[in-house]
């Protein structure tokens, strides 16, 4: 029995949430001096809003700005013009109220497991409070937590004082996830976090970061090239694609397609089973000219 | 096992390797050996290639005879190592080592602007280029400038230290700090730290061992300058003996300095790489 296509059951862009924005973006523009006068053009007019709870998942071909757009909502790149806001206010400097999870030198090499999870807790103590005995009664409380958050990303209590050249690149990842959770942040980005994975470590990781939003509800920007990966996990999809003038110079990337998916709050397990999923996927290529492919689906998700 | 001098993929035993490497000193040790006895030969009080016996002596009267300077007559009543903080060799180290700990000191001032360079851009605009420029001028051309402006004592020598490995530094360490992935320091400002938690409590802790590795490989530009310093303008110190003892073709005196001073030089190499493992195991040498 051939898939039921779906695309006339899920709402259009533009979407509609009941929740409150959690990253607003109105006519936003980027734009990179290229040299002898030139500009490359990024995002113009770019107006997208990712409400609070949603597992929005950003798809597009190479180089058409998905990490960009990532790193505006992080503070890193700031808009030539437009107003980009996270929670209402507009965002000026590194934003502290996100994680950061890079795909890459995603934790400091020079500390241990618990160290790096650590770090961020003890930031806010401050350098002088470390060695008072409130510093102490707090660094064990973070201690605690720490290895809590460890055994949730299924990892053994261990594992906290290896360096993380100790550990494998999955390891490492739910580390940099656990790292980022530790400092409870409003939305979470991850920046093509699993694209350096083997299939079944991918896998893996999918699953523990689906129920880690499903149980805490944390709002997740999901930067990533593989379909699959974007139509398992999302509750929002969002295809980017460069425009190009006549000349083949790129003029800003547009949302090709914004896509609610309703069947988000299942089970991982439940949603590969969907026959839905695959209609997403060529919805996804469809909408993205064709620019990029399917990435090979992995071995561990078409079991 | 066949000997393949040429062969990349070669994987000669332990013994092929011990043997190959100390090759070379012993065929230097040799043929240093057959000149020495070849020119006593020829004429007994050769001073060029002094032999083991007169260099037995110059090591014993560079370890257990006071500086002529020092010479009150009683140090022949002491034993040995009551007589060797007099010694020539130990008060020419203590001069030579005091400027050279110095000089090493004040690569840490040189570490944090190299640090400060890199990663505040105001302090980099400020800085950079005055550090560019300065890293151009040949550190010696200035020497007769440092000895009108500073005299010709310990400041002079040291500032010409300073001034000859520096810069050098200065760039190196900020190099290495600009090669810290962005990422690091995103992921740092959202983990809650602060610009100085960021700079030294990241960065500066991620590219600490390298620049150990930096200054390791200083070592021998900041003993040349140091050397330099003490020939021309001293009144102690192992280079100022050497340039002594040429004067008076003293080359059983010159010869155990230059070994003794290569023996410093390793043995400072070895601390700082001791050390660089030791605080840091995390690291791994790309």
């Amino acid at each position: 029995m051939s898939a039921q296509p779906i695309a006339a059951a899920l709402p259009e862009f533009p979407v509609k949430a009941a929740s409150k924005p959690a990253v607003e973006m109105a006519a936003l523009a980027l734009r990179f001096p290229v040299g002898r006068g030139q500009t490359r053009t990024i995002f113009e007019n770019l107006n997208l809003t990712i409400y609070h709870g949603e597992f929005v998942c950003i798809l597009g071909e190479t180089g058409c700005g998905k990490s960009t757009l990532l790193r505006m909502v992080l503070g890193e790149d700031r808009p030539t013009e437009g107003a980009l806001s996270i929670f209402g206010q507009p965002v000026n400097g590194i934003n502290r109220a996100c994680g950061y999870v890079p795909q890459k030198y995603s934790l400091f090499p020079d500390r241990t497991v618990m160290q790096n999870l650590a770090f961020g807790p003890e930031c806010t103590l401050g350098p002088f409070k470390r060695w008072t005995h409130r510093g102490r009664s707090f660094r064990g409380e973070v201690r605690t937590e720490a290895l809590a958050r460890l055994k949730q990303m299924g990892l053994q209590a261990t594992d906290a004082a290896k360096y993380p050249h100790q550990l494998s690149g999955g390891m490492q990842q739910r580390v940099a996830i656990a790292q980022a959770l530790m400092m409870k942040p409003a939305i979470l980005l991850m920046d093509e976090a699993f694209s350096a994975l083997d299939p079944n470590t991918r896998a893996g990781m999918q699953s523990l970061v689906h129920e880690l939003w499903r149980e805490t509800r944390t709002t997740i920007i999901f930067v990533t090239h593989n379909t699959h990966e974007a139509a398992y996990l999302a509750s929002r999809l969002i295809v980017l694609a460069q425009r190009r003038n006549e000349t083949g110079a790129p003029v800003g990337a547009e949302v090709m397609l914004d896509q609610i998916v309703p069947f988000a709050e299942e089970t991982l397990a439940a949603r590969r089973r969907r026959p839905e999923v695959a209609d997403l996927v060529q919805r996804i290529e469809r909408h993205s000219h064709g620019a990029f492919s399917a990435a090979e689906e992995p071995e561990a998700e078409s079991r | 096992m066949t000997f393949k001098p040429f062969e990349i993929e070669a994987r000669p035993n332990k013994l092929t390797w011990m043997t190959l490497s100390w090759l070379l000193f012993a065929v230097g040790i040799g043929l240093y050996l057959q000149e020495s006895i070849k020119r006593h030969r020829e004429n007994p009080d050769d001073r060029v290639i002094p032999t083991v016996t007169q260099l037995a002596q110059g090591v014993q009267n560079a370890f257990l005879n006071p500086a002529e300077e020092d010479d009150d007559g009683s140090a022949a009543t002491l034993k040995w190592w009551q007589r060797l903080p007099h010694s020539m060799i130990w008060k020419d180290t203590a001069a030579s080592s005091r400027r050279f700990l110095i000089s090493l000191a004040l690569m840490i001032p040189a570490v944090l602007l190299g640090l400060h360079i890199a990663m505040f851009p105001y302090i980099g605009a400020l800085f950079m280029r005055f550090v560019l420029f300065f890293d151009k001028i040949i550190a010696l051309s200035v020497l007769p400038i440092l000895f009108i402006a500073f005299g010709i004592d310990e400041l002079s020598k040291v500032m010409l230290m300073v001034i000859g490995v520096a810069p050098t530094i200065i760039l190196d360490t900020c190099n290495l700090a600009k090669s810290v992935p962005r990422e690091q320091v995103v992921k740092g400002f959202t983990l809650g730290a602060g610009n100085a938690q960021v700079a030294y409590g990241i960065v500066l802790k991620q590219i600490m061992p390298r620049i150990i590795a930096s200054i390791r490989l200083n070592l021998k530009p900041l003993m040349l300058f140091l050397f330099a310093g003490e020939m021309i303008a001293s009144t102690d110190g192992l280079a100022y003996r050497i340039a002594i003892m040429r004067r008076h073709m003293g080359m059983d005196i010159i010869i155990p300095y230059v070994l003794w001073v290569a023996l410093l030089l390793f043995l400072v190499d070895a601390s700082l790489r001791f050390l660089n493992k030791r605080w840091h195991p995390w690291f791994k040498e790309d």
